[in-house]
C-alpha cells in the first residue's frame, strides 16, 4: 500500500487510488469539474492540476495514481496559476449572466473563480454562440453557452443509465452538448444530469426561478417513494411566504449513501415531494366540521373505552400503514394490538406492483414495509391478492363491509382508490366509528366521520427500513402544517387519556423502546443510524 | 424537383456484416458503417444514422457525436463536385486565397455554400498533405494540385464522368520526387512498383522471410534497436524501444496499429509509400508483428486519402492471395491479419491514443495516460502505432543490416527519412536523405529542392510540420535529426519543411497556423478548446488591421498557459508556433499593429472564412 505525502501530510491508500481521492481521505479538496466518483475519468477539465514534485509538469489529480513517497503539493503557486489559466479559458466563452442565472450560488465557476481566479479580463473577442434556454425534456433546461463541456452528464446516461441521449458534438470550441435532433431525454433518472452539472448549463425545470438557492435550507431525509429509501436532502424555505405560492419544500437532491443510492435518485422520487405542500388535510374534523384535537381526543378515547368495556375489541380493525415510520407502527401496536387487545390490527389492504427497474426503483411503493413487517405487521409483506367482501377472507376490510368490524381506524390508505366508492359509501353509512389518520385528502377523507391531520415526512422524525433491511432516519425540515401533528404524538395522547401507560417524549426515546424490544433492531440507536443507515439483524425474506 | 434519395439499408446488410466482422468489438464499425451508408446517397440521413446506431450498440445521439467530429461526413447534402481548397500553411503560401476567390468569381460561392444548381459546392480544409502540388484541393475524393490555371475547376468538372463519391479520373499529379532511395524512395520512381510481382522480383518479402524462418522475435527487436531507428511519424521515439514495451505475459490478444493518418501541414511521405509501395510497408508490418507477438494490423489510413487507400487495399488483397498474409503464413506458422480502416477528417487521429479512439468507433479524443498503449491499447489490448514510414525502413534494416542502416543517419538516429519540402522553392518535393542532412542542404540542393524560388530572399523555415517551431533565414545550418533541431529550439517533427520567402507576412502565416490548431482541436481538454478559438479570434483581429498593443503579450501568456496542460501534446504544439513567430519576428508583429497595414505582397487576399 503506497504511502505518500499531501500538503505535508502524510496518508497511505490502498493501490489504485488516484492522488484526488487520497487527498479527500486527508480533508483536502481538489477542485474538480469533469471529475465525478461515480463516473468514469474524463481528465479533461484541467482545473484539478497538482504539483507532484520529479513531475516536470503540473498533474490532474484525478487521474494520477498514488506511489509510494509519492510528495504532492495541491496549493502551491505553481498550483494557483495553473489553476487561474484553467478558468481564464473555462469562462473566455461562458456568458456573464450570473444574475439570472438558476446555478447562482451553488456554481463552481463562481467558487473556484473566487477561490483560484480572481484576475482582470483579458478577452476582447466576440463569445462563441451556442442555444439557451433549450427544454431537453420534462426535467431538463439546457444553456449550452454555459457549458464547460466537463462531459458528467453525457458519462451519467452513457454509464449510468445506458441510455445515451446526450452527446457532446463538434470539436474545438465549436463542441456543445445536446441531443440527437428532434430527441428528449426523458429517463427515469434524468434529474441527475442537474446535480452532476457543475455549472448552470443544465437546470432543472421544475426548480428553475423558484428561489434563489442562498435562501434554500437543507436537512438530510430518506425518500418515501419507494422501498428503495434513497437519501436525500429536502431544500426548502420556510420565511419567504411569496416564493412558490408559500410552498415550503423547493426540491430534493440525492445524498450520498455508497450502500443504497450512491449519488443518484429517480424522478419519480425526486419530483414526487409536491404532497408536502398540496392537497393536505388541515383541520382534525368530524362529519365535515372542524373541530378542536381536544374534542377529538376526548371523543375517540371515549369510544375506545367504550367498545373495551362493551367487550366489543374483536368489532375494531385497525388498518396502519406501511408509509408510517418504525416508531409509529410500534405505538400503533403498543396502544391498539397490546395496550388495548385489538386483534384486527394489520396492513391489510391490497398494494398493486408499481413500475420498477433493476437499478433503484422498487415496485413497492411504501418506503417502510420492511419496518412494518418486523414490528408485527406482517400484512405489509404480504399483499392481498383480493377481497370479496366476505368475511371468510379473514380481512380486516372484508369484516367490515360484513359488519362484523363496527369501528374502522385507516392510517393514510384511500380505501376509495383500493376498494372503490361505493364500498367505502356504503361502510361509512354502516359503521359506528371511521377514523382516517392520515396527510392528504383523498376519497377516504371525505366518507370518513372522524378526519385526523398527519405530519409528513419532512415534518416527522423517526425511521424506515428500506428493502434490503437499512434502517434510515428521517428529521423534521419544519413544524407540521396547520393543525396536522406526528401520528405519534396523537397516539401517545390517546394512550395517555384511555390509560395506557407510554411515557415517551421523543421519537429517539419510542425508537429506543422499539430497540430493547424487537430483536431485529437490537443495539440500534439514532446515534448509530446516523446519516448513512444501519442495518436491521435479521432481513425478512418476503419483502419486496 | 428531384425527389429526395432515401436510405435503403436493405442493400447494405451484406456489406455491414462483413464489415462487422473485421472487428473484435462491433462499435468498432462505425466508422466504416458510417461510410458506407453514406456512400449510399451521398450523406447520411437520421435513418442512416439509426441503422449505425443499431448495427454497433450505440444510441443514435452517440452516433452523431461521431458523425459531428469528423469532417467527411456529411448530414446535409452536398453538391454533386464538392470542391475543397486546402487552406494549410503551405497551400496559402503558393495561393490559396486566389482558388477560392477564382471559385466565388467563377460560381458566386463562398466556402461553406452549394451553387445555386447544386452542382458545386465549396468547402476549405485543411491540409491534404499534397503540399508538393500546392495549392491543392480534392475534388469529390480526388485530389487536384498545382491549382495554378484560373479555369482549373471547370476543366475539372468537363472531364468527370463518374457520379458522387468514385474517382474523378483525374490524371494524377506529376511526381514530385527526386530522390531514389538508398531506404525508402528506391522504388517511387517505377510507375507498376506499386504491385506484388514487381516488389517481389526487386527483392521483396526475403528480409520478412528471413525473420519468419530464422529469427526470434526478441533477436528482431534487438536488431530494429541496434539500427537506432527512430519513430518518424514525428515524435522520434526509439522503435525498438517501444516495441520491448509489450508485456511479454499479457494473455490478452496484441494489436499492431500503422498510423497511416498523415495529417502534419507540410507533410507528404506516408502517401507515397502507400501508392508507391505498399509492399514496403506490408512487409515491414509482418516482420514487426512478429517481433511484438501480434496476430491483427489495423492500418488506419487518412479518410481524405482515397487513391492511397485503394491501392493500399489491393496490396493487401495480393499479399493475402500470395500467402503473405493470413494463417500460416509462407508456411511458417505465423498469423497475420491485416484490416484497412479509413479515417474520416480529423488532424487529431494521428496522435497514436487518438487514433485509438477513433478505430474503437469514437470520437478522435486521445486517452489519458498511464496506461501507455503498449500495455492498455486498442480494445484495452497490448498495442504498438507505428508510422508507416517508420514500418518501411523495418525490411531493408532486416536485408542489410542494423550497422548499415545506422550508419546512414546520426550517431542516435539510424536511417534516411523522407523529407517533405514545400512553399517558395524552386522544387517542391519529397526528397530522401540521410537522418542528418542539412536543412540549408535539403532547401538548397540541386539534388533537392533546388532554392528558395527565382530573385527571393528566404525568410523563414518551419523545419517539421506546422506544430514545429520557425527557424530565420539564418538559422537553417542545422542538421534535420532529432537531436540536432531539438538542440536548435525546434524539432524534427514529421520533417515537413515548410520554406517561406522574403514574401511571407508572417502575421498572416501565424493566422494560418492559428486556424489549422483552432479548427483541428479536438474539443476535449479546456485550454486547448478554448486557447486555439481565442488565439484565432486575435490573430483575426492582427491581420485584419485591428490588433491592439496588448495583443502580443496575451498572445504569448495564452499560449503558455495552454502548454503542459492537457491530455495530449497537441496544445503544446499549437502554442508553439505563436511563441516563435512572436518572439522571432515581433518587430513585423508590432508594425502591423502600430501600422494597421502590411506592406507585403501575400498579405491582403482572401483568408479566413471562419
Amino acid at each position: 500500500m503506497p504511502t505518500l505525502t499531501i500538503d505535508g501530510k502524510q496518508v497511505t491508500v490502498e493501490p489504485g487510488t488516484t492522488v484526488i481521492q487520497a487527498a479527500e481521505k486527508l480533508g483536502i479538496f481538489v477542485p474538480r469539474y469533469c471529475y465525478h466518483p461515480g463516473l468514469t475519468i474524463a481528465g479533461n477539465c484541467r482545473i484539478c492540476l497538482v504539483e507532484v514534485e520529479k513531475a516536470p509538469k503540473l498533474q490532474i489529480a484525478c487521474n494520477t495514481p498514488c506511489a509510494d513517497g509519492m510528495v504532492v503539493h495541491t496549493q502551491s503557486s505553481k498550483v494557483n496559476q495553473g489553476r487561474a489559466s484553467v478558468l481564464e479559458f473555462l469562462l473566455i466563452n461562458h456568458p456573464l449572466d450570473c444574475p439570472v442565472c438558476d446555478q447562482s450560488g451553488e456554481c463552481d465557476l463562481q467558487n473556484f473563480y473566487m477561490q483560484y481566479g480572481l484576475y482582470d479580463a483579458r478577452f476582447q473577442e466576440q463569445k462563441q454562440k451556442k442555444p439557451k434556454a433549450v427544454p431537453l425534456g420534462p426535467t431538463v433546461m439546457l444553456d449550452a453557452e454555459r457549458c464547460v463541456l466537463c462531459s458528467r452528464c453525457t458519462r451519467f446516461t452513457d454509464e449510468i443509465t445506458r441510455t445515451g441521449e446526450l452527446g457532446i458534438f463538434n470539436r474545438g470550441d465549436k463542441a456543445e452538448v445536446g441531443l440527437y435532433p428532434g430527441k428528449t431525454l426523458d429517463n427515469k433518472y434524468s434529474g441527475n444530469v442537474v446535480d452532476i452539472c457543475p455549472v448552470g448549463a443544465l437546470t432543472d425545470r421544475d426548480f428553475r426561478f423558484k428561489a434563489r438557492v442562498w435562501y434554500l435550507s437543507s436537512a438530510p431525509s430518506i425518500c418515501t417513494g419507494c422501498s428503495q429509501g434513497c437519501n436525500i436532502d429536502v431544500h426548502y424555505v420556510i420565511d419567504r411566504p411569496h416564493l412558490a405560492e408559500g410552498a415550503r419544500i423547493m426540491r430534493l437532491k440525492p445524498r450520498y449513501n455508497p450502500d443504497v443510492n450512491k449519488w443518484w435518485m429517480c424522478d419519480e422520487g425526486r419530483y414526487g415531494y409536491k404532497f408536502v405542500d398540496e392537497n393536505r388535510i388541515r383541520q382534525v374534523s368530524h362529519r365535515g366540521q372542524a373541530v378542536s384535537w381536544e374534542d377529538a381526543y376526548s371523543s375517540l378515547a371515549a369510544s375506545l373505552a367504550r367498545f373495551k368495556s362493551d367487550g366489543r375489541l374483536n368489532e375494531i380493525g385497525i388498518l396502519p400503514s406501511a408509509q408510517q415510520t418504525n416508531e409509529e407502527l410500534f405505538l400503533v401496536r403498543k396502544l391498539f394490538k397490546e395496550g388495548l387487545g385489538i386483534k384486527n390490527c394489520d396492513i391489510q389492504v391490497p398494494s398493486p406492483a408499481g413500475t420498477s427497474d433493476g437499478f433503484l426503483i422498487k415496485p413497492d411503493k411504501n418506503p417502510n414495509t420492511m419496518g412494518a413487517a418486523l414490528i408485527g405487521f406482517p400484512g405489509a409483506s404480504k399483499p392481498l391478492k383480493s377481497t370479496n367482501g366476505s368475511s371468510a377472507s379473514g380481512h380486516i376490510f372484508d369484516k367490515a363491509l360484513s359488519g362484523e368490524i363496527r369501528a374502522l381506524w385507516v392510517f393514510g390508505h384511500d380505501l376509495v382508490k383500493l376498494f372503490g366508492e361505493e364500498k367505502v359509501k356504503a361502510l361509512a353509512a354502516s359503521l359506528e366509528l371511521f377514523v382516517f389518520q392520515g396527510s392528504n385528502d383523498n376519497g377516504t377523507a371525505r366518507y370518513a366521520h372522524w378526519v385526523l391531520p398527519s405530519a409528513v415526512f419532512a415534518e416527522n422524525d423517526g425511521t424506515f427500513v428500506n428493502v434490503s433491511g437499512w434502517v434510515q432516519r428521517i428529521k423534521p425540515c419544519f413544524a407540521p402544517l396547520a393543525d396536522s401533528l406526528p401520528d405519534a404524538q396523537v397516539l401517545l395522547e390517546l394512550a395517555r387519556r384511555i390509560g395506557i401507560s407510554l411515557s415517551f417524549k421523543s421519537a429517539e426515546e419510542v425508537f429506543n423502546a422499539l430497540a430493547a424490544e424487537m430483536p431485529a433492531f437490537g443495539g440500534l440507536t439514532y446515534e448509530r443510524i446516523g446519516l448513512q443507515g444501519a442495518r436491521v439483524h435479521q432481513k425478512e425474506p418476503a419483502a419486496r | 424537383m428531384t425527389r429526395q434519395p432515401v436510405f435503403d439499408f436493405k442493400k447494405l446488410e451484406e456489406q455491414a456484416k462483413e464489415i462487422l466482422s473485421r472487428y473484435e468489438e462491433k462499435r468498432a464499425a462505425t466508422l466504416p458503417l458510417l461510410w458506407l451508408a453514406q456512400e449510399q446517397i451521398g450523406h447520411l440521413t437520421p435513418e442512416a444514422e439509426q441503422w449505425v446506431a443499431d448495427k454497433v450498440g450505440k444510441s443514435i445521439a452517440q452516433v452523431r457525436e461521431v458523425v459531428s467530429f469528423y469532417t467527411l461526413y456529411h448530414t446535409k447534402p452536398v453538391g454533386k463536385y464538392h470542391v475543397q481548397v486546402c487552406v494549410s500553411l503551405p497551400c496559402l503560401l503558393k495561393g490559396s486565397d486566389r482558388v477560392i476567390a477564382q471559385m466565388k468569381e467563377r460560381y458566386g460561392i463562398s466556402p461553406g455554400q452549394t451553387s445555386r444548381d447544386g452542382q458545386v459546392t465549396l468547402s476549405t480544409v485543411e491540409c491534404l498533405c499534397a503540399c508538393e502540388s500546392a495549392p491543392c484541393a480534392q475534388i469529390n475524393r480526388q485530389y487536384v494540385g498545382c491549382l495554378t490555371d484560373k479555369n482549373i475547376f471547370e476543366m475539372v468538372i468537363q472531364q468527370t464522368s463518374t457520379g458522387r463519391g468514385g474517382n474523378l479520373n483525374l490524371p494524377e499529379p506529376p511526381l514530385h520526387i527526386a530522390a531514389d532511395g538508398p531506404v525508402l524512395s528506391l522504388r517511387f520512381k517505377n510507375s507498376q512498383g506499386t504491385w506484388f510481382d514487381s516488389y517481389a522480383a526487386d527483392g521483396g518479402y526475403q528480409a520478412a522471410k528471413k525473420v519468419l524462418t530464422s529469427m526470434k522475435p526478441q533477436e528482431v527487436i534487438d536488431l530494429v534497436l541496434k539500427s537506432n531507428l527512430r519513430g518518424l511519424g514525428g515524435a522520434g521515439f526509439p522503435t525498438g524501444r517501444k516495441w520491448s514495451f509489450i508485456p511479454k505475459d499479457s494473455p490478452k490478444p496484441k494489436f499492431l496499429v500503422v498510423n497511416a493518418d498523415e495529417g502534419e501541414p507540410g507533410t507528404f511521405k506516408d502517401r507515397y509509400i502507400l501508392e508507391r509501395d505498399p509492399h514496403a510497408l506490408i512487409e515491414g508490418m509482418i516482420i514487426a508483428a512478429y517481433a511484438i507477438g501480434s496476430h491483427k494490423s489495423y492500418v488506419y489510413i487518412r479518410g481524405e486519402y482515397d487513391r492511397p487507400i485503394e491501392r493500399f487495399s489491393k496490396a493487401v488483397e495480393e499479399a493475402y492471395a500470395k500467402k503473405w498474409l493470413g494463417k500460416n503464413i509462407q508456411g511458417s506458422g505465423f498469423d497475420l491479419d491485416v484490416v484497412v480502416h479509413r479515417g474520416a477528417g480529423a488532424y487529431i487521429c494521428g496522435e497514436e491514443t487518438a487514433l485509438l479512439s477513433s478505430l474503437e468507433g469514437g470520437k478522435g479524443f486521445p486517452k489519458l495516460k498511464p496506461p501507455f498503449p503498449a500495455i492498455e491499447g486498442l480494445f484495452k489490448c497490448p498495442t504498438i502505432v507505428n508510422n508507416v514510414e517508420t514500418l518501411s525502413c523495418v525490411p531493408p534494416i532486416i536485408k542489410n543490416g542494423p550497422e548499415w542502416f545506422a550508419k546512414l543517419g546520426s550517431a542516435k538516429q539510424g536511417g534516411t527519412r523522407l523529407y517533405s519540402v514545400s512553399g517558395h522553392v524552386n522544387r517542391p518535393g519529397l526528397y530522401e536523405a540521410s537522418a542528418a542532412v542539412s536543412l540549408k542542404e535539403l532547401i538548397e540542393g540541386q539534388q533537392f529542392a533546388q532554392g528558395v524560388r527565382a530573385g527571393k530572399k528566404l525568410k523563414a523555415v518551419i523545419p517539421g510540420g506546422i506544430s514545429a517551431k520557425i527557424l530565420k533565414a539564418e538559422e537553417i545550418n542545422v542538421a534535420m535529426d532529432f537531436d540536432s533541431l531539438m538542440a536548435a529550439g525546434t524539432m524534427a517533427g514529421s520533417a515537413g519543411v515548410i520554406v517561406m520567402d522574403e514574401t511571407t507576412c508572417i502575421v498572416e502565416a501565424l493566422r494560418s497556423a492559428s486556424h489549422f490548431f483552432a479548427d483541428e482541436s479536438c474539443g476535449q481538454c479546456s485550454p486547448c478548446r478554448e486557447g486555439t478559438g481565442w488565439i484565432l479570434k486575435i490573430m483575426n483581429r492582427v491581420r485584419e488591421n485591428q490588433g491592439r498593443k496588448v495583443d502580443l503579450d496575451n498572445l504569448l501568456s495564452i499560449a503558455g498557459n495552454m502548454e503542459g496542460k492537457t491530455i495530449c501534446v497537441f496544445a503544446d504544439a499549437a502554442a508553439w508556433p505563436v511563441q516563435s513567430y512572436i518572439s522571432k519576428f515581433r518587430e513585423e508583429f508590432e508594425y502591423h499593429i502600430r501600422e494597421g497595414r502590411c506592406d507585403l505582397a501575400s498579405h491582403g487576399l482572401v483568408g479566413s472564412n471562419r
